[in-house]
């Protein structure tokens, strides 16, 4: 029971880096990002690689996770930051799509569909078993402390105000002086390195990476998070991904009480009801769960 | 000369929304362009501002030609816009539309945020003070901590004058300031824009409230498909007999 | 030189499809103003109709007609379910929501058909041959079927009331309402012939290849590509960008590869973008 919860909380933390990534795109700045899970992706293959074909530490693996996931942000940021908002979402959408891809095709490096096994777990030092998953939680929950510290501070400084401004009115922005594209961009890299930290713990926690991980669902469950926790508060991400780990675990066990139903019929139960959610979100209750959005 | 176009000239699918209109503002001018709906105002605000290109023509502020520069651009060289429909920060406090438009602050990038805290603090001090004089100066204390979203269409007008202002500009462009403003507010912002041309700060006004407008500026251009067809002295150009047959003939 | 010949009719056949794909996402995104996310799962929708059409009917035609039927009514039904309720919101709310009914779509189409990929059971014709080019008989009644598809819709929105009522809202719908355009009707026009024309893609898509509850949202980005290639509420842009795009990543495979024909699209997309935003036949304000 102890390792089934500090599983399931460590998954839920993963969540909830995405979810905080999501929130300074959407939230907070009003970038569409449709293509979250392309950052993640990058994050959780950089990881895998540096530590299994690299023979790097697992620390490097972080770092370049990071630092990759933030740069393929920048050149879709110069892209189509000049764009429509909707277009900027198509933009998003193709380039996750793109990512996955090429993780499918470049075997040399990525061993194609197969994905790369056999991921060195953190602590594995402290032996398996509930040390080393304590160990990771206390990790993650660090990780996550810092990075709502770090949304804190941006969203109570004038670069959070303009960010803001920009999602309430970009023209505005423009015609007062200031460049929205320089916000949106730092923006983005700053949410796409947050989505690669997030798929590099993922990597290591899971132990392997194959490209049907990273399909666009995944995007969308943070989107329905964020969505569920309330858009545009940093707690909305928090409660969010709280929710998402009831809806996605409550899944799981609604297979043991309902007989005959397969994983393939489950996972296509968990699609409708993620689609059902985001319909009926956005039609019925856009704030979120939580209530009014207007101040954090 | 602060602000100079030439030949201005712009088109929609054959259709010349801004026809090579030529005029110029001087420092600290207070000057007007009226016309009937459709003469092609807007568009040639947008021209102006840089929200839009035109087909030929210059716009030259401070003898600089900035026809190919981007709007933020141009707002920093001292020329802003508001806009005829207002276009607050709506989840942000009044307080937080204006210090949002205060220019150079250092806390605007990550760099400065995190590397010179103690000069970024001490630069919101100031931006905090020259806000709370424009919220004095507006009358917009008792609404400084709500959300733009729910203010009223009157005070959502001062606001835009308000960032307008934090921006330090030498002319401030005006998309119909009186529209849907009760007559009270229209005599307060006629006040204050008087206030601040007092203070060297240049107007260039759109207005569609031809009586607020005559009162208040020293000269006035009018507009109609797409070209001034007179410029000069308020009640001069309004006699004209052309411009009563253009504007005031298709009111009546 | 056969060999190019052969992937050259490929390519106009797969871009058919594209096209009918882009025809429908340009129509709803020049009049209901949004990329609709559905319109690949309403495409798969189609298939598996004309599947079940086909099994109960034995006549692929009846099949196809079904097809598309059900392609118009689950237009329809977004528009009169969600889309028309979320009118005057924000574009990303329209978005997600029509994320959320391709989810739906999917999920219920697997629920119901099975996850297994399913093919038409027709019966085999040995191709025919000009010069060496071999042409399957298939294929040109399937591009056949596309043209007339395509004829339908150009007919009904060049040569009837609606469908000119359809482009005058497309142009500008601020002054349609003032002619006394009736929104409501337009819009229930329009879902029907984009939910259709999805349907007809799916059904072609379907016979062409196997029927799987993935292959429309796969269908989705080329789609995209192509109208924006073609120039958004363009619909003749549409068919002449699906057309190239279809050629061209038929054309490219035997370069860059099976998986990364898709990957063509996206970068097509993203030179458009970059370089005439317009597209090919686009008006100025499509984007800013």
């Amino acid at each position: 029971m102890e390792a089934y919860l500090a599983a399931i909380a460590a998954i839920a933390l993963i969540y909830v880096l995405l979810a905080l990534g999501l929130t300074l795109h959407y939230g907070l700045t009003g970038l569409i990002n449709f293509g979250h899970v392309g950052f993640f992706c990058i994050g959780a293959y950089a990881a895998a690689i540096l530590s299994t074909k690299g023979g790097m530490p697992i620390a490097v693996g972080f770092v370049a996770a990071a630092v990759l996931a933030g740069l393929a942000a920048w050149p879709i940021g110069l892209v189509s930051l000049r764009l429509r908002d909707d277009y900027f979402a198509i933009v998003t959408l193709g380039f996750s799509e793109t990512v996955r891809l090429v993780v499918t095709s470049e075997r040399w490096l990525t061993n194609g569909v197969q994905g790369i096994p056999g991921i060195p777990r953190l602590f594995e030092g402290l032996g398996v078993g509930m040390p080393s998953a304590l160990a990771i939680v206390g990790v993650l929950l660090a990780v996550n402390a810092a990075a709502i510290w770090l949304f804190f501070r941006l969203v109570k400084s004038p670069f959070g105000r303009m960010i803001e401004a920009i999602r309430d009115n970009e023209e505005a922005v423009r015609a007062l002086g200031k460049d929205p594209a320089r916000f949106k961009i730092r923006v983005l890299v700053l949410g796409a390195a947050l989505a690669g930290i997030a798929g590099a713990f993922y990597a290591h926690y899971i132990g392997y990476v194959v490209p049907d991980q990273f399909i666009p669902l995944v995007t969308f469950y943070v989107w329905m998070a964020i969505i569920m926790g309330g858009v545009g508060r940093i707690s909305g991400a928090v409660v969010g991904a709280a929710l998402l780990m009831l809806f996605l675990e409550g899944s799981r066990f609604l297979r043991d009480v309902v007989p005959f139903i397969s994983a393939v019929d489950m996972a296509s139960v968990r699609i409708g009801a993620v689609g059902l959610a985001l319909v009926l979100f956005t039609m019925f209750r856009p704030q979120g769960l939580m209530g009014d959005y207007t101040r954090r | 000369m602060t602000l100079t176009l030439s030949s201005l000239t712009r088109s929609f699918g054959g259709f010349r929304a801004v026809d090579s209109v030529s005029f110029s503002v001087d420092e600290g001018g207070l000057v007007g362009v009226i016309g009937p709906n459709g003469a092609g105002k807007s568009t040639l605000f947008s021209l102006i501002s840089g929200f839009l290109a035109p087909d030929s023509g210059t716009v030259s502020l401070f003898g600089e030609d900035i026809t190919r520069l981007a709007a933020h651009e141009r707002a920093r060289r001292g020329m802003v816009r508001t806009f005829q429909v207002p276009r607050e920060y709506a989840h942000l406090t009044v307080r937080e539309n204006l210090l949002a438009a205060v220019p150079g602050q250092s806390g605007e990038t990550l760099r400065g945020l995190f590397l010179r805290p103690a000069a970024v603090r001490a630069e919101e001090q100031t931006a905090r003070a020259r806000v709370a004089d424009a919220i004095g100066f507006l009358r917009l204390s008792p609404v400084a901590e709500t959300p733009a979203g729910r203010l009223s269409g009157g005070q959502k007008k001062l606001l835009e004058l308000g960032r307008a202002l934090m921006t330090n500009p030498k002319l401030i462009l005006l998309d119909e300031p009186f529209a849907g403003v009760n007559p009270v507010l229209v005599a307060a912002l006629s006040d204050h824009i008087r206030t601040l041309n007092g203070r060297g700060i240049g107007f260039l006004i759109i207005e569609h409230d031809l009586p607020a407008l005559t009162r208040l500026v020293s000269t006035l251009h009018v507009m109609d498909r797409g070209r001034i067809i007179a410029s000069g002295a308020p009640e001069a150009v309004l006699s004209a007999p052309e411009v009563r047959e253009a504007y005031l003939g298709g009111v009546s | 030189m056969v060999f190019w010949v052969e992937l050259l009719i490929a390519g106009v056949v797969s871009g058919l499809v594209i096209g009918l794909v882009a025809l429908a996402i340009t129509l709803v995104f020049g009049i209901a103003r949004f990329p609709n996310a559905a319109t690949g799962d309403t495409m798969t929708l189609g298939a598996y109709g004309a599947l079940a059409g086909h099994a109960a009917t034995g006549s692929l035609l009846l099949g196809g007609a079904l097809g598309a039927l059900g392609g118009a009514v689950t237009g329809l039904a977004a528009y009169a379910l969600v889309f028309r309720r979320l009118s005057g919101r924000s574009t990303v709310a329209l978005l997600v929501a029509s994320i959320g009914i391709g989810f739906i779509l999917r999920a219920g189409l697997a629920l119901a058909f099975g996850h297994t990929q399913q093919v038409f059971q027709a019966p085999l014709v040995r191709p025919w041959r000009f010069e060496g080019v071999r042409i399957h008989p298939n294929d040109l009644r399937l591009a056949a079927t596309a043209a007339f598809a395509l004829a339908v819709v150009f007919a009904t929105l060049y040569l009837t009331p609606i469908g000119r009522r359809m482009r005058a809202v497309a142009d500008d719908p601020a002054l349609a309402r003032v002619c006394g355009i009736s929104p409501v009707r337009v819009m229930v026009a329009l879902w029907l012939l984009a939910g259709a024309v999805a349907g007809i893609a799916g059904v072609i898509l379907g016979m062409r290849t196997v029927v799987a509850p993935e292959i429309g949202w796969d269908m989705l980005l080329p789609g995209f590509a192509a109208a924006i290639l073609g120039g958004i509420g363009s619909p003749v842009g549409a068919v002449v960008a699906g057309l190239i795009i279809g050629i061209a990543q038929e054309m490219a495979t035997p370069v860059v590869g099976f998986t990364y024909k898709i990957a063509l699209a996206f970068v097509v997309m993203l030179f458009v973008l970059l370089v005439r935003p317009r597209g090919l036949f686009g008006r100025v304000e499509g984007v800013r």
